[in-house]
């Protein structure tokens, strides 16, 4: 299982906070990544932020997902 | 005692988190906060009310390590960052930090340092909303 949450304006354009993906060996956060983009392109326009397991990474991180990982796709913060 | 790094719902007071500040040291010689606050109006809009919304646990542990770097970097004694969510109401406080040296001067430095990096690392979210509608707020400096 791979959760997927989402929050604030991408929450809003894929109309969920919460996905969950069946997990496979070798899957990577980038699978995931493309996955979601091809269903719900208005949200990942604005995607510019990744995290794994709580930890930012970026497109050079291709350690596949553990069972259990928890992917998060986020717009550019605007708190404070 | 409250804990020094906060997201939450309700408000919070400067006056209480100052206080608390003082009474966990007596070797601080000068505070400096930085209290954010909503306002009635962004651009050319009225605005109602603010909503937050935070990916919660990776917010607080964001906002720990700032901490702990501010702490490291400018040599503060103590410092604190209180952030609400949900609903905030137009005049209502949004942010605070409170930053405790001996002297003033890292107080005053790292207390700009740390608002400015909470807004870039923190990944919390604003929406405002106007008596035209809803909106999310895009960054700015």
């Amino acid at each position: 299982m791979i959760n997927v949450l989402f929050f604030g304006p991408v929450a809003e354009r894929t109309g969920a906070r919460q996905i969950v993906l069946n997990f496979r060996e070798g899957l990577r956060w980038q699978d995931v990544r493309d996955t979601l983009r091809a269903r719900h392109p208005e949200a990942f326009k604005i995607v510019s932020i990744v995290a794994v397991n709580g930890q930012r990474v970026g497109e050079q991180d291709t350690v596949p997902l553990a069972d259990g990982a928890e992917i998060v796709f986020m717009s550019a913060f605007s708190g404070g | 005692m409250n804990d020094a790094v906060r997201l939450q719902l309700e408000d919070f007071s400067l006056d209480v988190e100052v206080g608390a500040m003082r009474a966990r040291s007596k070797r601080i010689g000068g505070i400096a906060a930085f209290l954010g606050c909503a306002r009635d109006f962004s651009g050319e809009h009225e605005v109602c009310e603010i909503a937050f919304d935070a990916y919660h646990n990776m917010a607080l542990a964001e906002l720990s390590s700032l901490r702990d770097e501010a702490i490291a970097q400018f040599g503060l004694i103590d410092a604190c960052i209180v952030h609400r969510l949900g609903i905030v109401h137009a005049g209502e406080n949004i942010v605070l930090i409170v930053t405790g040296a001996e002297h003033r001067s890292p107080a005053f430095d790292a207390c700009r340092w740390l608002i400015d990096e909470l807004k870039a690392r923190a990944p919390i979210w604003k929406k405002e909303i106007t008596p035209q509608g809803e909106s999310w707020v895009t960054p700015h400096p």
